[in-house]
């Protein structure tokens, strides 16, 4: 027992010693929380040892293995409260930017309006929680909880730099895509447990256009991958800075997976879903109160991780040409993907919402041919030996 | 004249090129905006200039009103009530009283209003808490800053006169409408006296009856009289009745 | 005949409390998946026995009434109404009582086919159009201020003219308006008629005929964008609308497309009639009259008229029978008639066509139930 002084306690050791570091490079929330216990935890232990000598508590405190599970538990909880204060941010940028483009105020609540959602929030909390008396019990809840949960989870796996990743960057972007693909069945599950016309209608809706979608989607996924030769997230980014963001050479898979991506997060031109014109709310209707209010957060969550999927593929990653990784590349990779939001914004302000069969013409008669097309040109730069 | 639109006179450059034009306007229009105000006004804080003919409620000026009852008459939604006050000198006096929650703005009673003593007021923020709240007693109807316009000129004329080609003499029927006796029917009860608002009638003697009474008949002094009707309606026999001027 | 459960169909309810249903009525729809295979709509939510109301009242007292019949059309249908009676009455109305109610209609008309653009933009997804044209609509709603003293419920008209004359600076400001609106309806053109999503919506739906579009008798612009011309403003002229050169727009595709055009071609139209009846007005001296007095009681004898209102033709019925009081009066409202048209224009349609077909029709209940 050589713990003699405070200092031996709380000795910031670097996390990637860790016996049960579970990452193979270096990850920063997870070393902020790993030092925050080895702060606290080294703080108690001394004390403890201090009243009690030689006592097994304390080392057991300083732990490798307690200090490795308060920093994935810190982890998980920075990465969702980052997403959140993002989300956040987002929806605020949405209603300040709409309001402009349509000449009005926006929000106006806080300092420029930022804590109305906040507003919002604690209101649809405050609803009675309403739910349909015949509706189908399981699903209504289950399809729920999933499309929320399976939306908070990909945003929460979108990496913010080289540094500030909950999943390895190998398997990362796949496995985002993956259960990216997953909310169209929990809709339409969704639409037919509440035994509306309007939300079945809503839901089948969403199917059809999600799915529709997910392919030229996948297909310039699958350009990016060929053009960067790699599937880890890491690679394409530092790829691109290595040769240029892929935004020039694939312009056209750019707007493509713009517009795909709109429609995935079954945003305004492409809501048909819960187009409020003729389906009331669309799935969402008999939805009441705060499950309503999740439902619209777990959106923003969808459309931040779109967001974040074409800043990686196209954008450079947290990268910035020429500099390359910044002092803070989160908060670049965090600017870069409101500047992506504001198209989306900017779609939604110009654009009117596209009939069902219309949707459909575009996604298989237009995006898809484009996204081959891309795949082309892809493969015809890689074959000429241009990247 | 020809068509603005349908003739594409303005060149359209952008016609066909999908969402280039939409996405292009609006993103203009957002700097523009961005520049300028907003165009939307903070209502509780910022409030929009109205002007002085604004129909709000109705307003009062209790020294000009006679209590003639034009208003009450003319109401579309009965909301005016004539109720007993005080005047300035202690004597009671019949004014209107407004069910502003009844009242649809209409502002005929400030057209109709002989004396320009009922008004309309540019006061539109008239929320209480409750309904009886929403009554205005003559006193309450009286309005601050009530100018000219808010009395509402009534400024018709007479198709004799514009027949004529006198097209500047513009009157309304409080000046011209009189009351007109047919004395057959009098009976000389001396109702109408006391109803005129305006004691504009008095009750003259013309003779005796058989039985040595005095017969009165209704003399009416025009110049006083604004045709309120008060004594055409309240006539046991309908002797009385307007004789409109057209 | 019974056939036992279509379960391949089923009935969706649209109404009466539904985003798209601009006000209380409801479309019944039957979908097969969704296409439209049947519809019938269902009004009568806002009856309030208008006709019979005012036949207690005196023939003053109705014009304020009549404000009420339509939110965004008041001018139009207390005209209506003055005008019926003047009939009745055989008043000839003075120059400028019929130059301003010609300048009155036309800022109506102008904020009526605003909102209903407003709607369109809300009805086919896009709050842009909607703020936008709210935004141009309280221009012409400060000019109703200005000239009435109220924003909706302007009770203008009177029975043998018009309330008051125009107030000071009011023909500057209406030129402003004016300027300004055919500017920012050409931005509006921008985000809606050449957007190509916009017009896919429309364009090829909703589609009727000329002989459906005689035997519905529908009119105003739907029927002019079925390729009828007739406006009764120029066929059967009131007011002041025979001495103003103006065109009407007519096209012949008879989809929601043209009567979306057709309605925008009208907006043009009442700015350049606004224009021109201000500078009637002009030359006639500020001194003359713009009311003129009127017997109250009306000559005992039946009347019947109509006036162009942006919705399509409206008319009014009187029957008089010598008192000061109506003895009937009974309103044709063009959307009554209209959203009669609300199968043929739905059927075989799908589910998201119901919203920009209905809109074209331009709705307004207060009229319709009365």
């Amino acid at each position: 027992m050589g713990y003699s002084g405070l200092l031996e306690w709380v000795k910031f050791n670097n996390p990637m010693d860790n016996a049960y570091y579970p990452y193979d490079v270096y990850n920063l929330p997870y070393d902020a929380g790993a030092k925050l216990w080895e702060l606290l935890g080294g703080l108690l232990g001394w004390l403890i040892n201090l009243l009690v000598p030689g006592n097994r508590l304390s080392t057991w405190l300083i732990s490798d293995a307690v200090v490795n599970a308060f920093a994935i538990i810190f982890l998980a909880v920075i990465l969702f409260a980052v997403g959140f204060v993002v989300n956040l941010t987002m929806i605020w940028e949405e209603r300040k930017v709409l309001g402009r483009m349509m000449d009005r105020r926006g929000t106006k609540i806080g300092p420029l309006g930022y804590f109305q959602c906040l507003g919002d929030g604690l209101k649809t909390f405050m609803k009675e929680n309403v739910a349909p008396a015949d509706k189908d019990k399981k699903i209504y809840w289950w399809a729920l909880s999933l499309v929320i949960g399976s939306s908070v989870l990909i945003a929460c796996m979108v990496p913010l730099s080289h540094r500030w990743f909950v999943v390895d960057y190998s398997t990362g972007l796949l496995l985002i895509f993956g259960i990216f693909a997953l909310a169209p069945f929990f809709i339409l599950c969704a639409g037919w447990a509440q035994n509306n016309k309007y939300s079945l209608l809503g839901g089948i809706r969403a199917a059809t256009l999600m799915i529709s979608y997910e392919i030229p989607m996948l297909i310039l996924l699958a350009s990016v991958v060929l053009m960067a030769g790699s599937f880890n997230i890491n690679d394409i980014v530092n790829a691109q800075f290595d040769t240029m963001w892929y935004i020039v050479p694939q312009f056209i898979g750019f707007i493509v997976f713009v517009v795909c991506a709109i429609a995935e997060s079954e945003r305004v031109p492409f809501d048909l879903a819960e187009a409020e014109a003729e389906l009331v709310e669309g799935w969402q209707t008999e939805y009441a109160g705060m499950k309503w209010g999740l439902i619209m957060l777990g959106d923003y969550f969808r459309g931040y991780t779109a967001c974040a999927l074409i800043v990686i593929l196209y954008l450079g990653g947290w990268m910035l040409p020429g500099i390359g990784a910044t002092a803070v590349p989160e908060l670049v990779f965090l600017l870069k993907i409101f500047a992506v939001f504001f198209i989306f914004i900017w779609a939604r302000a110009s654009l009117p919402r596209v009939r069902i069969d219309q949707i459909l013409n575009i996604g298989w008669k237009r995006l898809m041919p484009l996204s081959v097309v891309n795949l082309c040109i892809v493969l015809l730069l890689k074959m000429g030996g241009v990247f | 004249m020809a068509m603005k639109y349908l003739k594409d006179e303005k060149p359209r450059k952008f016609r066909g090129t999908g969402v280039i034009k939409p996405l292009w306007t609006v993103l203009k229009h957002m700097f523009k905006t961005t520049i300028h105000r907003p165009v939307t006004i903070l209502y509780p804080y910022e409030k929009e200039w109205v002007p002085d003919n604004y129909r709000g409620r109705p307003g009062l000026r209790f020294d000009r009103c006679v209590g003639c009852g034009i208003c009450v008459r003319m109401c579309p939604t009965t909301c005016i009530k004539l109720v007993d006050v005080e005047d300035d000198d202690g004597n009671t006096v019949k004014r209107p009283q407004v069910n502003v929650g009844r009242c649809m703005m209409c502002g005929y009673c400030a057209e109709y209003c002989p004396m320009d003593a009922m008004t309309t007021t540019p006061d539109y923020e008239l929320a209480e808490f409750t309904r009886e709240d929403l009554v205005y007693g003559p006193r309450r109807l009286h309005f601050e800053m009530t100018t000219e316009m808010m009395e509402v000129p009534m400024e018709e004329h007479l198709p004799s006169n514009v027949a004529k080609g006198i097209m500047d003499k513009p009157v309304a029927f409080y000046n011209t409408d009189k009351p007109v006796l047919s004395k057959e029917d009098c009976i000389g009860c001396s109702k109408c006296e006391k109803v005129c608002p305006t004691n504009a009638i008095k009750m003259v003697v013309i003779g005796q009856n058989e039985r040595g009474r005095d017969i009165k008949i209704p003399e009416i002094d025009n110049s006083k009289c604004i045709c309120c009707e008060n004594c055409v309606l309240n006539c046991p026999k309908d002797a009385l009745h307007i004789e409109e001027v057209l | 005949m019974m056939k036992g459960p279509e379960l391949d169909k089923m009935w969706i309810t649209m109404g009466p409390q539904h985003p798209f249903s601009h006000g209380l009525w409801t479309l019944r729809v039957q979908v097969d998946g969704e296409i439209v295979v049947d519809a019938e709509p269902e009004i009568g939510y806002l009856h309030r026995g208008w006709e019979k109301e005012c036949e207690n009242r005196i023939y003053p007292k109705i014009i304020p009434m009549a404000d009420r019949l339509c939110y965004s059309a008041s001018m139009t249908w207390s005209h209506l109404y003055c005008k019926v009676v003047e009939e009745a009455l055989d008043v000839e109305l003075p120059d400028r009582a019929r130059y301003l109610r010609v300048v009155a209609d036309e800022i109506c008309r102008i904020q009526s086919h605003l909102m209903w653009l407003a709607a369109v933009g809300t009805d086919l997804g896009n709050l842009t159009v909607f703020l936008w044209c709210l935004r141009e609509r309280e221009f012409f709603l400060d000019l109703n201020v200005r000239l009435c003293g109220q924003r909706l419920t302007t009770n203008y008209p009177r029975i043998g003219g018009v309330r008051n004359d125009m107030p000071y600076y009011f023909e500057r400001d209406c030129m402003r308006a004016v300027e300004r609106f055919e500017k920012a309806l050409w931005e509006i053109i921008a985000i809606t008629d050449e957007s190509s999503l916009f017009v896919n919506r429309m364009k090829g739906t909703g589609i009727l005929t000329r002989e459906q579009v005689a035997n519905l008798g529908i009119t105003g612009p739907a029927m002019r964008g079925t390729g009828v011309d007739f406006d009764i403003r120029r066929d059967d002229p009131y007011a002041a609308y025979g001495e103003i050169d103006f065109e009407v727009p007519v096209l012949k595709d008879g989809d929601s497309y043209s009567r979306f055009r057709v309605r925008i071609e009208e907006m043009f139209q009442s700015c350049e009639i606004i224009r021109q009846a201000m500078a009637k007005l002009e030359t006639i001296p500020k001194t003359h009259p713009y009311r003129i007095k009127v017997p109250r009681a009306v000559p005992e004898g039946t009347h019947v008229t109509r006036i162009e209102d942006p919705r399509g033709e409206g008319l009014m019925y009187l029957v008089s029978d010598g008192t000061d009081k109506p003895y009937r009066l009974k309103v044709r409202s063009p959307v009554f008639v209209n959203v009669s048209a609300a199968k043929p224009l739905v059927m075989g349609a799908r589910v998201a066509d119901i919203p920009a077909v209905m809109a074209m029709i331009d709705m307004c209940l207060g009229e319709t139930d009365r």
